[in-house]
């Protein structure tokens, strides 16, 4: 079976990637962040340098981590599920559900293994021009050296190859049981990661207002926020629809679609939900943490700006990479539609009715992540714009939060409007023919 | 854009002659690897008539069908269907063209797994923009003797009732030429009786004209006459045909093309 793994990666290359995309930006974030903790663990590094490089590497680089492990997750899962057609063949040819999995599992450590690898080279350069912000910046000084070293390696490698099996696997289990109904451990796990999350918001109160973690609470509360309303996505998204007035043939198939592909679409309705939550609750919250340094006017405003800078540019690298992750998952999702696409133009469907379609589609899914998305960085912001100042929303949460969204729709209809239309390319029948 | 072979505006009722090729050329890859699929067709079918076309594997029975149904366009030459020429034009236009006009039922079906049978159905009502009821999908799939079945997924029928579901799809439009692949190729002597008399019923007591690609001479014997492909060239032709007949003239169909019958 992992002779058959790696031959169906040899010959389909185009198809894992997605998946390597994902492990190899997934793996170059985790190093380059957790490079500062080996570079703090060097030699001869001042206390204050060694701090400031820690608490980086601990807050952003921890929820980065988190965001990494979920981004890799759900593009798995589409990976996975969109093969449900050919598992099914190879289990009726006689592959035990346990070779499946190995097969599978096999394929996405391999996937991993190889991105992990890949990353590595990136990171280190990463980690090297992060360094060099914060010695801009002044917040460490100019002698310290970049160090690449075992933390690193060992959490960009273990944690991508966990997200990437552990997501093989559980996908590949759904898909060889078969038409069953949703599993209660779904069910767990998203309750689970709601109320980690609502625990995680309100630790923020635990914290003073000067405390330099104190982001690090209402981020990963937002991000668990997020994650568990993503697992709940078929359920919310069945909410939206039967809420919704549609009418014409493109956006009553679209709807019926939707309703069919609910399942398949938490993967990205879990990039579109992080994407929404982490971009505007770190952003926003970055903003009022700016605010508040200069009504304190503890800092020079010099020394003010340079750190404004510096977080933003550290908070910018990981919305980019959600932002990354969701055209990706998208992109792997529509691609895979090509022949569904064809069957529609055959039954008398217009490119313009399949764009139509595929347009509706992405519309009610943009809104329902975004919709979700804002409640989870509501829930973050709020608690820490109550700790760090005395207000209760701040008035960039609005700007952000319209930006944000805008961004999100615009991502998720160009990805997939301009994935379905080079599906168009191909005639019909052609597109039917190809045995997936 | 799309030329009338006679001036007809919107819609005067079927031309006399429901299906035309001249001189249709197709060729698959290009160079070395090229494969002619269509070697100079040239046909012409009555409206109401039920033809049937035979011939070895990779002659290009299928590709004939997709030229003649707009499906895919060939090299060179002309096709006309109900009187009206297909050239040029966009996807768009073709397609609004086929919805009227022309009915395809596939050799693989092509059923959308997200829909259930009813939906599937009616679905090229839908996409045309027309009001459709529930009513209309269960007479279509009575009439296919798929009445009890409206909310399957095609996922949960055999492979003949997946069959019938596309002939239901095909009929809806009631268009006037019907193209259909191998539509008895995956069903038992029984269903694909069934499938013949719905075709036959069709060109009979509605009128349409039907063209189905076959490898089975009883299933040719249902057609008015039976048109003999080989290696891309028409090779001969069967009226009023007999299983047997059929069986006899495919034995040959080598030596006709050697004499270039
Ligand atoms: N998309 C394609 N690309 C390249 N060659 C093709 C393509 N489609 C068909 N051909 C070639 O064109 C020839 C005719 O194919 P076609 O499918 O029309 O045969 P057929 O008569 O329908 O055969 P069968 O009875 O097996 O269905 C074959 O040699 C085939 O290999
Ligand atoms: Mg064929």
């Amino acid at each position: 079976m992992f002779l058959l793994a790696m031959r169906s990666i040899r010959h389909r290359p185009g198809r894992f990637l997605a998946t390597l995309l994902s492990s190899f930006l997934g793996a170059a974030i985790i190093m380059t962040f957790n490079s500062m903790h080996d570079t703090a663990a060097r030699d001869g590094v001042d206390p204050t340098s060694a701090e400031t490089l820690s608490t980086a590497a601990g807050v952003v680089g921890g929820y980065g981590t988190l965001l990494v492990f979920f981004a890799v997750a759900s593009t798995l899962t589409v990976n996975v599920r969109q093969r449900a057609a050919e598992l099914e063949l190879l289990r009726c040819s006689g592959a035990t559900p346990a070779q499946l999995k190995r097969m599978v599992v096999g394929e996405a450590v391999v996937v991993a293994l190889v991105g992990a690898a890949l990353a590595i080279g990136p990171a280190m350069l990463g980690g090297q021009a992060l360094l060099e912000v914060f010695q801009d910046s002044g917040q460490v000084a100019e002698s310290v050296d970049h160090s690449f070293g075992p933390i690193a390696l060992m959490t960009g490698i273990d944690i991508t190859l966990l997200a990437s099996a552990g997501a093989a696997f559980l996908a590949v289990r759904r898909a060889t049981r078969g038409h069953e109904r949703r599993g209660g451990a779904r069910k767990f796990l998203a309750y689970a990661a709601l109320l980690s999350g609502a625990a995680s918001v309100s630790a923020t109160f635990v914290f003073s207002a000067t405390d330099a973690a104190l982001m690090a609470p209402p981020a990963y509360g937002a991000i668990l926020l997020s994650v568990g309303f993503a697992l709940m996505a078929p359920r919310l998204l069945e909410g939206v629809l039967d809420r919704l007035p549609l009418s014409g043939a493109s956006g009553w198939l679209a709807v019926r679609n939707l309703r069919e592909r609910a399942g398949q679409l938490a993967g990205i309705l879990m990039s579109l939900i992080l994407f929404t939550a982490v971009a505007t609750a770190t952003l926003t919250m970055q903003a009022v943490e700016s605010d508040a340094v200069e009504a304190s006017g503890l800092t020079k405003s010099i020394d003010a700006k340079n750190l404004e800078t510096l977080n933003f540019t550290v908070v910018g690298i990981i919305v980019v990479f959600v932002c990354v992750m969701l055209v990706n998952s998208l992109y792997a999702a529509t691609s895979y539609r090509a022949r569904e696409f064809g069957q529609q133009r055959l039954a008398g469907a217009t490119p313009g009715q399949v764009l139509g379609t595929v347009g509706a589609e992405t519309l009610i899914l943009t809104v329902t992540g975004v919709l979700f998305g804002m409640v989870a960085a509501l829930a973050g912001i709020v608690p820490f714009t109550l700790v760090r100042t005395d207000g209760v929303l701040p008035g960039e949460a609005y700007g952000i939060g319209a930006a944000v969204a805008a961004i999100a729709a615009a991502v998720t209809l160009g990805t997939s409007l301009v994935t379905a239309r080079r599906m168009l390319r191909t005639p019909a029948v052609g597109a039917v023919a190809v045995a997936s | 854009m799309f030329r009338a072979g006679s001036r007809r505006t919107h819609d005067k009722g079927p031309a006399a002659e429901a299906l035309r090729l001249v001189k249709v050329t197709k060729t698959y890859g290009a160079h070395d690897s090229a494969v002619t699929a269509l070697d100079g067709v040239t046909l012409g079918l009555g409206r109401g008539t039920f033809t049937a076309v035979m011939g070895p594997s990779g002659s290009g029975k299928t590709t004939l069908l997709h030229c003649a149904a707009g499906l895919d366009r060939p090299d060179s030459g002309i096709v006309r269907v109900d009187g009206t020429e297909l050239t040029g034009g966009g996807e768009a236009e073709l397609t609004k063209f086929r919805r009227g006009r022309i009915g395809f039922v596939f050799q693989q079906y092509n059923l959308l797994q997200t829909l259930t049978v009813a939906q599937n159905t009616v679905l090229p009502l839908k996409l045309a923009g027309q009001r459709v009821d529930r009513r209309r999908a269960k007479e279509v799939l009575t009439s296919v003797g798929l009445g009890d079945r409206l909310g399957h997924r095609p996922g949960q029928l055999s492979g003949g009732q997946r069959q019938r579901v596309a002939i239901a799809r095909a009929l809806v439009t009631e268009p006037r030429v019907i193209f259909a692949d191998e539509p008895t190729g995956a069903l038992d002597t029984r269903s694909a009786r069934d499938v013949l008399r719905l075709l036959q019923q069709a060109v009979r007591l509605h009128g349409r004209t039907v063209v189905m690609v076959t490898h089975d001479p009883v299933a040719a014997s249902y057609a008015d006459s039976v048109l003999f492909l080989a290696d891309g060239q028409l090779a001969g032709r069967l009226d009023a045909p007999t299983a047997d007949a059929v069986a006899e003239r495919l034995a040959h169909l080598g030596d006709h093309v050697a004499t270039g019958v």
